[in-house]
């Protein structure tokens, strides 16, 4: 006899873990010795070295061309709002801290819950934006694939779960927490083979980027 | 035969007025959430009730629930129910033993059929027909199927009774279930806990004998009066969670000043009791109060949930080492795929050469 | 050497709350005379709490002790009709304890019941006084 809540936290969470790292660490070590064209060009002189080339790029990608400001000023700073929060939501919700102490050892301190509330309220909200967004734009409506709506259910299902379960709205708090967790499990699964990958991709993407941009000589 | 008396009449023969029962009503009314208007009417109704039949099973058990309910036992308010019920069987507390004691039973099943009330505390060893417990010659399967045949009701106490309790952990050796898994044309209300508060256990029945009905029931055939809502609601810790004060050992500075024992395994969030409210021995202190977490006892498998020390956001299974397993066949497969890359490029260098 | 016994456990501002439930129930009593009780031991209160409670309200002109299957103690707080009820049981711990809004609280009215039984316990002793006087 076990019920949701230790389905979850059981059989869901291991497996879903086991996929995630599995798909994440695939992904990455094929990309990482994967066959590549040697780039037979001379480095330009003044290039910077590599990495310094790669790291300032990410940090450079950042924030937006000035002369771009103000037409992507919405989704600089919605996607800052909703990356920001979901961080804030992850890291430092003691529930969280505690499950990645569990998994990592790793622990340091937890933010009061109604801080927690307040950030997942404005996630929720900005989130809801940059679906809009991406529906009301054309050229983002059509560039967007199916990953994309995928993506965007799969992480905020769980900020919405999860300010369902905090706060006891709705059904019994084990069965809130089950599904909870179970939205994480699909997150996890979803992670390494949808768009989510840039949480670890996009260090890579922008680092290759600016080493090659380098390379060529491009000011940026 | 004299017409046999209310609880009313037998109690103002002992010189106890009505104000005791509204008293009662009014203890067991608080400890059940329902209105003072409940009280009365209970009291009225008490009054005029029979006094109830009990017969007491116990099987696998430790006699903790039986302690639990004789700590109701003080000479004073809460031993009224001793007069509310006439408990005719029960192996601790019975004067006679043997042949006599069942033959005890046997008289209180003739004569109360149909009418009588089955309290069982323990669980039910299932394998080998039951071998793992007899009483009498008789295995605890028998014992139930025969003395729940003919009952108004079968009250489950303790986790054991209701859900299989200890016996049942994993691997659980006899086969224990709880009652309702075996008794299924009966009412049966379960009153889990290791063991249960003895409020749970007297105003369940005090309920049944004053109402005439069964009192609602969760869906885990609990009674909502005492198992409606869950520790952590209505613990008196639980601003410090709110606020994101935790006691991170049982004996640093977060557990001196009494702040949330959540992250040292508290199972308050998930457990369904009154212990936050009612309390133990009379109202003095429950488990958090006493500086432990809740252990959630009055769950289904609560033994078996991945420790009582764990906090309730940790997975249940280890997952390290099934992590370290992907890790290594995601580093194996993206090797092969990357050594797939290398030979079709080979393939396609070759080709474009040739 | 009890280290938890002895931590102040804070208020935790449910008296604000409690205390307006209780005013808007008086209210509603004063004009139309339906009483109300708010069960304290229901609560998630602390035992500063319980005190800061009592202090707020204070005690008026009634004070009733019974002596029923244990003690009760039962005031009028300051406040007209806001009564205080409290219940012990064995060991003179609080088996139960209730706000009542009502002009006097049921448990001091004596039941017909009980009167009937002291009415023939009554008249019975003074057949006897008389019998053997």
């Amino acid at each position: 006899m076990t019920d949701l809540l230790d389905f979850a936290r059981g059989p869901a969470l291991q497996f879903s873990l086991a996929v995630f790292v599995f798909g994440v660490v695939w992904r990455l070590v094929s990309l990482l010795f994967m066959p590549r064209l040697k780039d037979k060009s001379a480095i330009r002189s003044g290039a910077k070295p590599t990495m310094i080339a790669a790291v300032a790029e990410f940090f450079r990608r950042m924030l937006p061309k000035p002369e771009f400001a103000k037409r992507t000023r919405f989704t600089t700073i919605n996607g800052w709002v909703f990356h920001l929060g979901l961080a804030i939501i992850v890291l430092t919700f003691a529930p969280h801290v505690l499950f990645i102490k569990s998994l990592t050892g790793l622990t340091w301190p937890a933010l009061p819950n109604i801080v927690i509330f307040a950030v997942g309220g404005v996630t929720v909200v900005s989130l809801i934006l940059a679906l809009a967004h991406r529906l009301s734009s054309p050229v983002l409506k059509l560039i967007s694939t199916m990953d994309d709506y995928v993506t965007w259910v799969v992480t905020i299902t769980p900020v919405l779960t999860g300010l369902a379960a905090a706060s006891h709205v709705g059904l019994r708090y084990e069965t809130l927490l089950a599904i909870h967790i179970l939205s994480i499990c699909v997150f996890f699964v979803w992670f390494p083979f949808g768009k989510l990958m840039h949480g670890f991709l996009v260090f890579l993407t922008r680092g290759e980027m600016g080493a090659q941009l380098n390379r060529r000589g491009i000011k940026l | 035969m004299a017409e046999p008396k209310t609880l009313g009449q037998m109690l103002e023969a002992r010189g106890i007025s009505r104000r005791a029962f509204l008293k009662y009503t009014s203890y067991l009314a608080s400890s059940m959430a329902l209105t003072p208007l409940a009280a009365k009417a209970m009291a009225e109704n008490l009054a005029s009730a029979r006094r109830q039949s009990v017969i007491w099973l116990s099987f696998q058990e430790c006699t903790g629930c039986t302690e639990s309910f004789t700590r109701s036992f003080a000479p004073t308010l809460e031993e009224l129910i001793f007069d509310f019920i006439s408990l005719d069987y029960h192996h601790t507390l019975q004067a006679a033993s043997g042949e006599a004691a069942e033959e005890a039973r046997h008289i209180a099943m003739r004569e109360n059929k149909g009418k009588y009330v089955v309290v069982v505390d323990g669980s039910i060893p299932t394998k080998l027909d039951g071998a793992y417990s007899t009483i009498a010659g008789i295995s605890n399967l028998q014992m139930l199927e025969e003395t729940v045949k003919d009952a108004a009701a079968v009250i489950a106490v303790g986790t054991c009774a209701a859900f299989g309790g200890i016996p049942a952990a994993a691997p659980n050796p006899t086969g224990a279930v709880g009652v309702d898994q075996l008794v299924t044309d009966k009412a049966i209300i379960n009153i889990p806990g290791c063991p249960p508060i003895p409020e749970a256990m007297t105003g369940t029945i005090s309920y049944i004998l004053s109402f005439g009905k069964l009192p609602k029931l969760d869906h885990l055939k609990r009674p909502i009066a005492y198992f409606g809502n869950n520790i952590h609601d209505r613990c008196y810790r639980r601003p410090f969670y709110e606020r994101g004060l935790f006691a991170k050992s049982f004996d640093d500075e977060g557990a001196r000043k009494g702040w949330c024992l959540y992250e040292v395994g508290c199972k308050g969030p998930t457990t369904y009791n009154a212990c936050a409210t009612l309390k133990w021995n009379g109202g003095v202190s429950f488990p958090i109060q006493s500086g432990h977490g809740c252990l959630g006892c009055s769950e289904p498998n609560f033994w078996d949930k991945g420790g009582f020390y764990n906090p309730l956001p940790a997975p249940i299974r280890d997952v390290g080492k099934v992590a370290a397993g992907a890790a290594a066949a995601g580093a194996a497969a993206g090797l092969i795929s990357a050594a797939a890359g290398h030979a079709r490029k080979k393939n396609a260098m070759k080709e474009g050469k040739s | 050497m009890n280290l938890i016994d002895n931590t102040p456990i804070a208020l935790t501002g449910i008296n604000d709350s409690l205390l307006s439930e209780i005013a808007e129930r008086l209210s509603e009593f004063a004009q139309t005379g339906q009483s109300a009780s708010i069960d304290l031991r229901s609560l998630p209160m602390s035992d500063a709490d319980r005190q800061d409670l009592e202090t707020r309200l204070g005690h008026g002109e009634v004070e009733v002790k019974l002596d029923v299957a244990g003690l009760s103690e039962i005031w009028e707080t300051s406040f007209a009709g806001v009564w205080w009820v409290r219940h012990f049981g064995g060991d003179n711990h609080i088996t139960a304890e209730e706000i009542n809004i009502i002009s006097v609280p049921d448990i001091l009215h004596a039941h017909q019941n009980d009167a009937r039984a002291a009415a023939s316990r009554l008249s019975k002793i003074i057949k006897e006084e008389r019998h053997h006087g």
